[in-house]
């Protein structure tokens, strides 16, 4: 039957068959699942393995590969063939990896401690003295200490003779356990009745004794666990977002965080929110750039102060990286002898830790049978495989080795088991790693009974999901009956309706701010710039002079004129193709849709799907390709203002209006109101009476053509355009409108500053008091220097710098906590 | 000898901060033959929370916070110090070699202590070029103390005081090839260089007493931060030397603290939110008391 399945047999004798120890006799454990498989044939397995993938596409689920020139967001690779694991063999891992687990926190207790290990010559001094992850200003710190290593993760790979043998320990800040949970849902999903029949250990109760014990390690009643992530762009971010939502734990970052008082909190825009626990996902020398690398942004300053106040518990404790490097390996027996009593009872693989004069003059002599790898990894720095070295690179590495032997570690190549992988309907054999977890309960150790396989690529020995691997579901059958408890609530049981939502985090909360302020922008410089270069070739006098008066209207604080002549239209030309296309230009349109689609990403999780996808197309809008004329430019940004017109519909209507949508809001009337001032003040400047064809501009800009010819057919004036884009409260782009508004979202914001909304509804008075039907404004023609004009230009410009403090305001309240400056109100 | 110092930091940014969280190494170590009869911190705007604390390394390191917004920032250290004079130069010692050959088996607490000095550190890397450098001081069989001399006075003739060379972030490779620098990247260098024969070498920061010209007024503010090294030598101890100088401190040279390098005991860091730019101010005044 299995030779129905088998695309090659299985019959590699140099290394252990996981599957069939003569290629085509399944082992016992293996049988009754490779007969469910056949009888379910591989077309039935095909389609259902096709849906499987969609799910994971339209789920989301990825892990990022660093190198990968498509960037981001490769879609999780997964194999539906489990990893089938007897009771027996369980039971065996189980033991040695508790064992270690225990053994590995009790050398960080000692390293973090007394350092007895240190001078009784059981562990020699450079692993800590040599070894980066050593953090001093942890030493002597006082935790709990179940969260010294709250998880651990252990790699184990299987040799010919069928022996577990360790090949990495991962005690920073391991990961996995998050896909393994999925992949387990996935596979789960697909071979529901083998599941069912196969007797399989369950995955929840491990979260949830994850979840407890996380809860458990906070001092205050209702502690506050979070789980801090270094951002989207980690590679296994979506495991961090997963995991959160799934122990139901916010998943913050560290600028969502800040220490005040040495305590932790979490910013939200409802205010600070006292933090008890952190479990980390940042490598902990990046947790606090004030006592550990002072470059770093992911982690949050003061974070070791508040640990060293006994404030808040950090799982996998601050430093606990320091055992991750293989340069302990060797010395794991005996330090099992010696703290545990008892022999270790998973054997780590063959590992010398160049710095003992022995060991280095072994490797020397047995430098092509070994892997050398730096001891404590840097970046960049590849394993080194003593197979494949030639003369010259020998007598190299052999120099580097006695330069600074501390470094180094060698390591038997161990030639890993393979197993079946399923592949167009068909199993190949592959190579596979076993990473396992165990965790500190707060009361001893629980194993993940399971775990997360990783298998090779392609056929050969390298296992990596950096490079390409897939992974599988492990299944531990058991003999015995099983837990099945769901962390997911019941289909069958009832919800509690809930309108709420969630403390908005202020970060979220800043980009969402951002959001709305960069496609408003993105709009204005639009219709600036397609207003402009429909007529720069076909204007002249004073119709070009105004022009250049649209152009003062950019947010531009060094504009590309000529400086030592005066400009002419063609110089106009290429600065507005300039503003248009130059992504490198802040404050031009490619930079600022640029901007969108960062911050819009940064937002993925709370913006709809047909919103995410507005942005991408966006980022793309402006590109002019070298080919297009001058003239067809216009017609580019047509169709940038199109989307950007369906964006802010979708902005309208699909967005609930919670504290998000205010802070979206906040930022799009915000921009308009700068921009609207902006061009008030530049028509309230122009003295001369050839202003007519600025007010057309003007109105076109505004979209206010129709408005204003419906009112007052075709005469241009002044003090009539005035009444449309300054003071008329009914018209959407008008600066009254935006005020008006930006009170009203402004006041219905938590915790909002009586002084702030009092500066806003100021400048309305302010507004107001400048009303046009009572204004003696100067018509066409009039004397330059009118002091009515003059006023209102003043007026302009101080409530410029109004919407500016207030921005800033707005910024410090709700997304840095900070007390903020007063608003000088004068005028 | 006993001195008064007061080290007065001021940073003014050009836009406001609206909270700052900030560490200082200002507060001097008390050791054999040095004591820190007084020490007080002040700082401007008031901080939030202070606490203080000994770090890993035994120096004692002051932390606050500054929770309202402000544009200038200013850490005022004052401190009374007492020193005696240092120790004579050991006439002899063990051979260089002997010291990097046997730090490593040496379990006690001082050799445990000392060894640490002898790694990589975040900004000193050891390497050939370094070694290569130091190798013509440290000849074979060489004792420790006459080798370590040797070097420090030539990096002190070799390299070029200039403060406008390098800034704190400048690589002691860089100086090895550039052949100028301050204070601090002469400590760097040699460090590297002892560090690559594998010996043990560590940072320390401090204040040098200055003299005016002859027949001049002392300038208030005119004495400097100042930096040099330690190495240590089995049978003497810790023996500073300054290359910057060519000198063994001893009735001039303050301890303030000491580390694996400069990033371990910078005197001032922060982290602030807002700020942007800033400038820098550092005065330091060193006050003979008899």
């Amino acid at each position: 039957m299995l030779a129905e399945l088998l695309q090659t047999p299985f019959a590699d004798s140099s290394v252990y068959n996981e599957l069939a120890p003569d290629g085509v006799t399944p082992r016992p454990h293996w049988a009754p699942f490779i007969d469910s498989l056949t009888s379910l044939g591989s077309d039935e397995l095909a389609r259902r393995w096709e849906r499987a993938e969609r799910r994971i596409r339209e789920n989301g689920i990825t892990y990022n590969i660093y190198t990968d020139p498509q960037g981001k967001n490769r879609p999780w690779a997964i194999d539906p063939v489990p990893f089938l694991v007897p009771p027996e063999e369980w039971r065996y891992i189980e033991a040695g990896i508790t064992q270690r687990a225990e053994l590995l926190s009790r050398i960080l207790d000692d390293i973090y401690g007394e350092r007895r290990l240190l001078s009784n010559g059981s562990l020699p001094a450079p692993l800590l003295f040599a070894n980066p992850a050593f953090l001093r200003p942890l030493a002597g710190v006082g935790i709990p200490p179940s969260s010294r290593l709250h998880i651990l993760a252990v790699d184990l790979a299987r040799s010919r003779d069928g022996q577990w043998w360790v090949l990495a320990d991962r005690t920073q800040a391991p990961s996995g356990s998050g896909y393994a949970l999925e992949n387990r849902t996935i596979v789960s999903d697909v071979l529901p009745d083998i599941f069912r029949l196969s007797n399989v250990r369950r995955l929840a109760p491990f979260f949830r004794a994850q979840r407890d014990a996380l809860v458990a390690l906070g001092q205050s009643d209702k502690p506050q666990v979070v789980l801090l992530t270094p951002g989207p762009l980690n590679e296994t971010y979506f495991e961090h977002s997963y995991l959160a939502r799934y122990l139901g734990f916010p998943l913050v970052e560290g600028a969502d965080l800040t220490v005040r008082d040495r305590k932790v909190f979490l910013k939200t825009v409802e205010g600070l929110r006292p933090v008890d626990v952190i479990l980390r996902r940042v490598d902990d020398s990046f947790c606090d750039p004030l006592e550990l690398r002072g470059e770093s942004f992911l982690g949050v300053a003061g974070l070791v102060d508040a640990v060293k106040a006994g404030n808040v518990t950090v799982a996998n404790s601050l430093g606990s990286g320091v055992i991750e490097t293989a340069a302990i390996m060797p010395f794991l027996a005996g330090l099992s002898q010696k703290l545990l009593g008892e022999p270790l009872k998973l054997p780590s693989v063959a590992t010398w830790w160049c710095g003992q004069e022995s060991a280095l003059r072994w490797v020397l002599d047995h430098l092509h049978q070994v892997v050398v790898k730096p001891a404590f990894p840097r970046r960049g720095v590849e394993p080194i495989f003593g197979a494949e070295l030639g003369r010259g690179e020998t007598q190299r590495i052999s120099d580097q080795l006695r330069a600074r032997p501390f470094e180094y570690v060698a390591q038997e190549q161990v030639a890993l088991s393979t197993a079946p992988v399923w592949d167009h309907g068909q199993l190949h054999s592959r190579s596979l790693v076993l990473r396992t977890f165990v965790l500190n309960t707060g009361t001893g150790w629980m194993a993940l009974p399971g775990g997360l396989v990783r298998v090779a690529g392609a056929e050969g020995p390298v296992v990596s999901m950096q490079k390409g691997g897939h992974s599988k579901d492990a299944w531990v059958l058991w003999d015995q009956p099983i837990e099945t408890f769901s962390m997911l609530r019941p289909r069958g049981q009832p919800v509690e309706i809930n309108r709420g939502s969630v403390d908005l985090p202020s970060r979220a909360a800043d980009n969402l701010f951002w959001l709305g302020r960069y496609a408003e922008r993105a709009e204005c410089i639009a219709r600036l710039l397609r207003c402009m270069m429909s007529r720069v070739r076909r204007v002249t006098g004073a119709q070009l002079a105004c022009l250049f008066h649209l152009h003062a209207c950019f947010d531009e604080s060094e504009p590309k004129l000529p400086k030592d002549r005066p400009a002419t239209a063609r110089d106009l030309e290429e600065e507005l193709i300039s503003l248009m296309t130059d992504a490198g230009r802040s404050g031009s349109l490619a930079s600022t849709l640029d901007e969108l689609q960062r911050v819009g990403g940064q937002l993925r999780e709370r913006l709809s799907t047909d919103m995410s996808r507005l942005v991408v197309q966006l980022a793309e809008s402006a590109n002019v390709e070298s080919y297009m004329l001058f003239s067809e430019y216009s017609a580019v940004l047509d169709g940038c203002l199109e989307l950007l017109s369906a964006f802010s519909g979708m902005e309208r209507e699909n967005i609930t209006r919670g504290p998000g949508w205010l802070f979206l809001s906040l930022g799009r009337r915000l921009e308009r109101a700068m921009y609207s001032v902006r061009q008030l003040r530049e028509l309230t400047s122009m003295s001369d009476d050839a202003t007519w064809p600025f007010l057309d501009y003007l109105l076109e800009v505004a979209d206010s053509s129709m408005t204003y010819r419906s009112r007052y057919f075709t005469t241009l004036q002044p003090v009539a355009v005035l009444d449309v884009l300054m003071a008329d409260g009914t018209n959407p782009r008008s600066l009254e409108f935006q005020l008006v508004h930006l009170a009203d979202l402004y006041q219905k914001l938590p915790r909002h500053v009586p002084e702030d909304l009092e500066a806003m509804r100021h400048a309305i008075t302010l507004l107001h008091s400048l009303d046009p039907a009572t204004l003696n404004y100067p018509l066409p023609g009039a004397t330059p220097d009118n002091d009515t004009r003059i006023h209102l230009n003043r007026s302009l410009g101080y409530l410029q710098d109004l919407l500016d403090s207030w921005a800033d305001n707005v910024a410090s309240t709700y997304f840095g906590h900070a007390r903020t400056f007063p608003i000088s109100i004068g005028g | 000898m006993t001195y008064r110092i007061v080290h007065r930091t001021t940073y003014k940014y050009k836009h406001p901060v609206s909270f700052g969280n900030h560490a200082v190494y200002l507060n001097p170590r008390t050791d054999e033959r040095q004591r820190c009869e007084a020490y007080q911190l002040t700082v401007d705007p008031l901080p939030a929370t202070h606490s203080e604390r000994t770090d890993y390394f035994g120096n004692r390191v002051s932390f606050f916070t500054v929770q309202e917004p402000h544009d200038q920032l200013a850490i005022e250290a004052r401190s009374v110090v007492s020193l005696d004079p240092a120790e004579p130069w050991p006439e002899h010692g063990p051979a260089w070699e002997e010291v990097a050959r046997s730090l490593p088996g040496d379990t006690t607490p001082a050799g445990l202590d000392a060894f640490q000095f002898v790694f990589e550190s975040p900004r000193i890397r050891p390497g050939p070029d370094f070694a290569e450098y130091a190798g013509e001081s440290f000849t074979a069989g060489r004792p420790l103390p006459e080798a370590l001399l040797d070097l420090t006075a030539r990096i002190h003739r070799e390299f070029r005081y200039d403060s406008k060379a390098t800034n704190v972030r400048t690589p002691p490779e860089e100086v090895l090839r550039e052949k100028k620098g301050v204070c601090q990247d002469f400590a760097h260098l040699q460090i590297a260089c002892l560090r690559s024969l594998r010996l043990p070498a560590r940072y320390v920061s401090g204040y040098l007493r200055t003299y005016p010209p002859p027949g001049r007024p002392r300038l208030i503010g005119a004495d400097a931060s100042h930096a040099w090294l330690s190495v240590y030598c089995p049978g003497s101890g810790w023996l500073d030397v300054d290359p910057t100088n060519n000198v063994v401190p001893s009735q001039s040279h303050v301890t303030l603290a000491w580390g694996r390098d400069y990033g371990d005991v910078s005197p001032v860091r922060g982290v602030i939110l807002g700020g942007r730019d800033h400038k820098l101010d550092v005065a330091v005044d060193m006050e003979p008391l008899e």
